[in-house]
């Protein structure tokens, strides 16, 4: 039963990956009590739909637009790449705030553990 | 005279570069804000207003050509759509457009003095700094054409109004904060996530181009989860119940003037979002967009009726207004989801006049709250005899909120009944009036303990209006929320094809 289903998931294992990791994030965001590590969750969910969509990118039998036509496959959309790279400083920008907003809730309140600080409220 | 005035407005108004300078102006405002800063601390709230102030006026030429050509796009580059990243001035974008140009000019003038207390001094550049990227940024949201510059743009009015939060520095705000960036980022993933499967799927981003190719696939698996995902993101960007945990603490506990703009503007920029999902999916006879429909009236009418109920049993001037939102973005979805002509009209016309409406409640909270420091009801009761006029606005609000004829919270409310009744579901008309009573109690309870009671609080009884810089744009704000009901025409007349069009199909 379970090998037959991965032989089907094996032309996308990349994406089943991708939703494994996705998951994993999901998983550490909403149980997991302590700030960072909610945090490291919701970069591990970046790093998933980031890796979805470089992936993406990837067509068989495609054609280069620009560069001659002696280029040998395997080729890449060049798109996609450029996408994810505004992603990440996207994604940069908001590890850096959340940090910061961490460092600033760890002075006011001595603790950085969700549970902790529901109590303080 | 007056034809010559014409022709001059129309030449202006045809100069193609409009829509991009709308964009280039907040933020390239918001850039150059630290820099002045360093130069000449005094000037920045004065340069924040004056780029607000640009920014207002090049919406009007915009207008006006909407107005008499219809929408129109802006290519940047000039490179031809699909391939280039297209603007695109529609109804909808109009909608928030106005709204962001009625609004901004005001809450910087209120930010002038207000800021300057609710602020610490050393974040006082990053306060306009984030206030002119928030606000460029959800001009860029309302005009995009582009998949991923929507994504882009949102990111732009999400980070800086997770900063905004925390701005003022109180030890609630920055926890508050991080819940708000948390539920925010995971929104944003989502919504990422669908425009990859959704640029996986046709190979195009302009979201008319995508909008044409759905239809073609075969691929009913890749089509639902990208519609869910874009859906869920969009419906936690707005606060639509269940998703609305994030809200009240984020909204109450940022400084008034931001609470302001992150109520009455931020939140529409979820419901602009689901607003573009429907224009993409419309089209695609393998997703039943009547079911999603469905879901979304029932989650909207939850929002109206939790909104308030959970708004009733709270002491808190702003969590109540706070959970007041929770209620209007119900009305506005409701009535998108109920997909009748009217219905859909009085959500658009709702999101404009909400805007407003909440902008005025908050910055005359934020007023309250920079003279007496006090938040709950019960301190501030009394305090409509010492700051009559402040208090005056206030209520011109809440009845605006409730809406009772013939303010501007009226004619949404009204068009999203009749809409209910167009669409068979009369239900729904009466959950329209049942949210409008419930809205009625617990702000009649703020007017009540405002002019009926006693004042007990010395800082209540001391108190003074606030100066004109703060009390004007306020005072402005409430007659408009009084005038625009009275002018409800104009706006009608001016969305009804909008509507007529995106329910056809063709947007």
């Amino acid at each position: 039963m379970l090998p037959e289903m991965l032989l089907e998931l094996r032309p996308n294992l990349d994406y089943a990956a991708v939703v494994v990791l996705f998951c994993i994030g999901l998983y550490a965001v909403i149980v997991k009590n302590n700030l960072i590590k909610k945090l490291l969750g919701l970069n591990i969910m970046e790093t998933a739909v980031f890796a979805f969509i470089v992936t993406s990118g990837m067509v068989e039998g495609g054609a280069p637009p620009v560069l001659g036509p002696g280029v040998m496959p395997p080729l890449a959309s060049p798109l996609p790449h450029a996408l994810i790279l505004t992603g990440i400083v996207v994604a940069l920008a908001t590890t850096a705030l959340a940090l910061a907003l961490i460092i600033r809730i760890y002075l006011q309140h001595g603790t950085i553990e969700a549970d902790q600080l529901r109590e303080l409220d | 005279m007056a034809a010559a005035l014409t022709v001059s407005w129309s030449a202006l108004a045809a100069w193609p570069h409009w829509l991009i300078v709308l964009i280039l102006l907040p933020l390239g405002g918001a850039v150059l804000t630290p820099a002045l800063y360093a130069l000449q601390r005094r000037l920045v709230p004065w340069w924040a207003l004056l780029v607000a102030g640009l920014t207002a006026l090049t919406v009007l030429p915009l207008l006006w050509r909407l107005a008499h050509e219809g929408p129109f796009s802006y290519l940047p580059g000039g490179w031809a759509r699909p391939y280039g990243v297209e603007l695109r001035f529609d109804e909808f974008a109009a909608l928030l457009a106005a709204a962001v140009a009625l609004l901004a000019p005001p809450v910087l003038l209120f930010s002038r003095r207000y800021a300057a207390r609710a602020v610490p001094a050393g974040r006082l550049p990053f306060y306009y700094t984030l206030l002119l990227l928030n606000l460029g940024g959800l001009l860029g949201l309302a005009i995009t054409a582009d998949l991923f510059n929507l994504f882009v743009f949102l990111e732009v009015v999400s980070l800086s109004a997770y900063a905004l939060v925390a701005v003022g520095g109180r030890p609630v705000a920055e926890l508050a904060a991080f819940k708000y960036l948390l539920m925010g980022a995971i929104s944003s993933l989502l919504i990422l996530l669908a425009v990859g499967i959704l640029f996986a799927l046709t190979g195009s981003l302009n979201m008319a181009d995508v909008a044409q190719r759905l239809p073609a696939l075969a691929t009913p698996a890749a089509l639902t989860l990208a519609a869910a995902a874009l859906l869920v993101g969009f419906m936690l960007k707005a606060a639509l119940f269940p998703l609305h945990n994030w809200l009240p603490e984020a909204h109450a506990s940022a400084p008034g003037a931001v609470s302001a703009v992150l109520s009455g503007l931020v939140v529409k920029a979820g419901i602009i979002g689901l607003v573009r999902t429907y224009q993409l999916f419309a089209g695609v006879e393998l997703l039943d967009t009547a079911n999603l429909g469905a879901i979304l009236v029932w989650l909207g009418a939850a929002s109206v009726v939790m909104g308030s109920f959970f708004a009733v049993f709270q002491h808190d001037l702003k969590l109540m207004l706070a959970y007041s939102t929770i209620t209007n973005i119900g009305y506005i979805v409701m009535g998108w989801a109920l997909a009748s002509p009217q219905a859909m009209l009085g959500a658009s016309l709702h999101l404009f006049n909400h805007a407003l409406i909440k902008t005025t409640l908050f910055l005359a909270a934020g007023a309250l709250i920079y003279r007496t420091g006090l938040r709950t009801l019960e301190e501030l009761r009394g305090i409509g005899r010492t700051m009559p006029l402040n208090c005056a606005a206030l209520a011109l609000g809440a009845l605006a909120i409730v809406g009772v004829p013939p303010t501007a919270g009226f004619v949404g409310k009204w068009f999203i009944a009749l809409g209910a009744l167009q669409a068979g579901r009369p239900f729904f008309a009466l959950v329209v009036v049942f949210g409008a009573l419930l809205a009625a109690v617990y702000y009649v309870r703020i007017i009540n303990a405002f002019y009926f009671r006693e004042p007990e609080q010395k800082a209540v009884v001391t108190a003074r209006e606030v100066p004109w810089s703060m009390l004007a744009p306020v005072l402005l704000l409430a007659l408009l929320c009084l005038g625009i009901g009275l002018l409800a025409r104009l706006p009608v007349e001016f969305l009804e094809p909008a509507v007529a069009r995106l329910l056809d199909g063709r947007s």
